[in-house]
């Protein structure tokens, strides 16, 4: 492993992250904010660190898998540290855990915040919070080769490491024209977003920046009670619509987009994710019609929103669900755990995984049944190797076993059982919000700083989808 | 980039850390005089002139009592004593006004002073018949009462700013000393990476470069160092592997 290989292409990545930095600080500089200072110095230190590597490295035409792998992990922890900075330097309600809470949520794209009040923060920190989910939905990554004349096999290597393995198992594009596709999804949704909340009457910096949280699946709010606060039918249907685009993979869109619709419906990954949102918002609405709300329209209204929120790891939210019957809570649990597709910037288990766990138990009922048949587990006309299932149901065991050491780690420090399963798959799945204490209207803030420090590292597991972190953890062991 | 130049960056990028998080540091620092030297003008007079208004009120309707009592002649001494040092305190508030919504605090003080001052004028030659306890409680004290609470109202609304400031100092003395924090992590963090890099880039080659001397000296063997950056050390192996070319020669 080539360490000074790593500086390099980490430096490229805070040099991203020092622009993002820039501009918040514009914005404050033009809103005369006593956040402008922390801001620039942020940007200043940023800049020093990602431009003196490239000083000294000279370009590399190849990446090894090693490599690529601790540039992932490594871009990752350091953009959570530079986004400690504008933080801590402007103070407030950021202590030094609170600010690497709430960094690390913004770049994994969790979106559970420490905040009580958010609306008292200055607009560029509310840009800069925003932009860090902008940044961690799309992956550091991506946006390292997107810059860099790295291509071929560094390409591949490093996009293995950022993109979940199953997306790649199902679309074989060239990697440079993954990332390419990628980025004109990205943008467009944003773009596109941005311009629709604006014309349902919201104004341009709160579209900008919820534009950004909703097309990277993060759920940071400029408002204390999120998008309650508009109280906004057509908002709300217009972020449903983004957050559903934006939990399905990019690819798909793209191919969608370029005329090939039809390719959107035949997935059944796709049929799976919409249909379990629909029975999902039904059943909720089902549940809290007469209980919580007379009239159909608002339970059908605030029911599709949560659901399609948690669903796609969004975490938004238009209402306080922390009354709401327990029936529709673990229904919300649910889907808190499954998110969405792969390839898409959403977390959780997502929806592959899922399918593959049902038919994979289908598959093992034929095979009971018929003890010498040759039963192979397809989906979409591929047949799907002995070792991915193996591998996405050690992924689920493992996966639900963190929630349950973080959930055991929480109630230890005293915190409900409720608030403490639900803050911790919350923060595994990079949800956001929980139930309980830890509600749609609630905040993370109360916890013990030992709890937001594990729930960080609950985070950074669930966006590095477990095996990524933890082989980081034992880069020394790799032969 | 030349030899010279990589040096100077390392040295350029700590020179830049300490001096950006100095400057912040001073300017915070000159924001916090002003924000004290504010603190001390706007809203401590304010405070000040509101209590002076206060005291100065509660000797009028001490002085009217006085009158009302009987005992006129201490009772107008001690209501024009009051009412000076009122009128003075009000004037300082009213050349005071900082904070939104204090002008029309102290504009309310004005008018309901005025109103008490005028259910009492006709004092002037001595206390009137019909001037008794119940004309007090029915008309003097309420009035005396709404001018100490508008008083009251602007002491309150300047503690509140006071309190606010002082919070504000509080947040900007942290914003005084994390630069400082920051800079000395960064500074740390950048002098193990500079080490890191200056050892690779320079110490190695060079080590390498003696080696294949030595090398060269010993078993006369054809010099070959591969020197991966664009750099004086690169010329310094070219012309070494030339020189050792020369003499096999």
């Amino acid at each position: 492993m080539r360490p000074y290989i790593i500086f390099r292409y980490v430096g490229i990545v805070l040099l991203f992250n020092a622009a993002f930095l820039l501009v918040s600080a514009a914005i404050s500089f033009h809103c005369h904010q006593p956040d402008f200072l922390p801001l620039l110095y942020s940007a200043v230190i940023t800049i020093l660190f990602g431009i003196f590597p490239l000083i000294y490295v000279p370009p590399s035409s190849y990446i090894y898998n090693i490599e690529g792998l601790v540039i992932v992990v490594s871009s990752w922890l350091l953009s959570c540290l530079v986004g400690v900075l504008p933080y801590i330097l402007y103070g407030g309600e950021f202590t030094l855990a609170n600010a690497w809470f709430e960094s690390v949520s913004g770049f994994t794209t969790t979106g559970s915040s420490i905040l009580n009040n958010i609306e008292a923060l200055p607009f560029g920190l509310l840009f800069w919070r925003a932009s860090t989910h902008w940044i961690g939905g799309i992956g550091i990554i991506v946006f390292v080769l997107a810059v860099l004349p790295a291509i071929g096999q560094a390409s591949m290597l490093l996009s293995r490491s950022e993109i979940s393995p199953l997306a790649m198992k199902n679309f074989q594009y060239r990697t440079q024209k993954t990332l390419k596709i990628l980025l004109i999804v990205y943008l467009s949704l944003t773009f596109l977003e941005t311009i629709l909340l604006v014309a349902c009457g919201m104004g341009l910096f709160d579209a900008v920046t919820h534009s950004f949280a909703t097309i990277a699946t993060g759920g940071f709010s400029t408002r204390n009670t999120s998008i309650a606060y508009f109280d906004n039918p057509a908002i709300e249907l217009v972020i449903i619509v983004f957050m559903i685009l934006s939990g399905i993979h990019f690819g798909l869109l793209y191919s969608a987009a370029s005329g090939k619709i039809r390719y959107l419906w035949k997935s059944s990954i796709v049929r799976f994710y919409i249909g379990a949102m629909v029975v999902g918002t039904a059943l909720v609405a089902i549940c809290i019609h007469g209980n919580i709300y007379e009239k159909w329209s608002y339970a059908i209204r605030y029911a599709a929103f949560q659901i399609v929120s948690l669903g796609t790891s969004t975490g938004f939210s238009t209402t306080d669900t922390a009354r709401w019957p327990a029936f529709a809570v673990l229904i919300m649990i649910y889907f808190t755990l499954q998110c969405a597709c792969s390839g898409s910037t959403s977390g959780g288990i997502k929806v592959e995984r899922i399918l593959i766990f049902w038919k994979s138990i289908q598959t093992r009922i034929k095979k009971l049944k018929h003890p010498k048949a040759v039963v192979t587990l397809k989906m979409d006309n591929a047949f799907f190797p002995e070792d991915v299932v193996t591998t996405s149901l050690l992924f689920i065991i493992l996966y639900l076993g963190v929630v349950f050491l973080s959930t055991l780690l929480l109630t230890g420090m005293g915190v409900d059982i409720l608030s403490a399963f639900s803050g911790s798959a919350a923060c595994m799945g990079n949800v956001g919000p929980g139930f309980g204490t830890l509600s749609s209207l609630a905040n993370y803030g109360q916890l013990p700083v030992a709890g937001k420090v594990v729930l960080t590292v609950v985070m950074l597991l669930g966006r590095l989808e477990i095996f990524g972190l933890i082989l980081f953890l034992s880069v020394r062991s790799w032969k | 980039m030349k030899l010279r130049m990589k040096i100077l960056s390392g040295f350029l990028i700590l020179v830049i850390m300490l001096a950006v998080a100095g400057i912040f540091s001073i300017y915070e620092l000159m924001s916090i005089s002003s924000s004290v030297q504010s603190l001390l003008d706007d809203n401590y007079k304010s405070i000040d002139a509101a209590k002076k208004m206060i005291e100065a009120i509660e000797r009028q309707d001490s002085g009217l009592l006085l009158s009302i009592s009987g005992e006129y002649r201490e009772g107008e001494q001690m209501t024009g004593k009051a009412d000076r040092a009122f009128l003075s305190a009000l004037d300082t508030a009213k050349n005071n006004c900082t904070i939104p919504n204090e002008r029309d605090i102290v504009e309310d003080i004005d008018r309901k002073y005025g109103a008490y001052k005028a259910i009492w004028k006709d004092f002037s030659s001595g206390t009137p018949a019909n001037y008794d306890m119940d004309w007090y409680f029915g008309h003097g004290h309420p009035a005396f009462l709404a001018v100490k609470a508008a008083a009251g109202e602007l002491m309150a609304l300047n503690d509140a700013t006071m309190y606010q400031t002082a919070s504000d100092l509080k947040n900007r003395m942290h914003r005084i000393i994390m630069p400082g924090i920051v800079a000395i992590v960064s500074a740390l963090v950048f002098a193990f990476l500079f080490n890191y890099f200056i050892h690779r880039y320079f110490v190695n080659p060079i080590i390498s470069i003696t080696t294949e001397v030595q090398k060269i000296l010993k078993t006369g063997k054809p010099f070959s160092v591969e020197i991966e950056t664009n750099d004086e050390l690169k010329d310094l192996a070219s012309a070494i592997q030339d020189l050792s070319f020369q003499v096999r020669k």
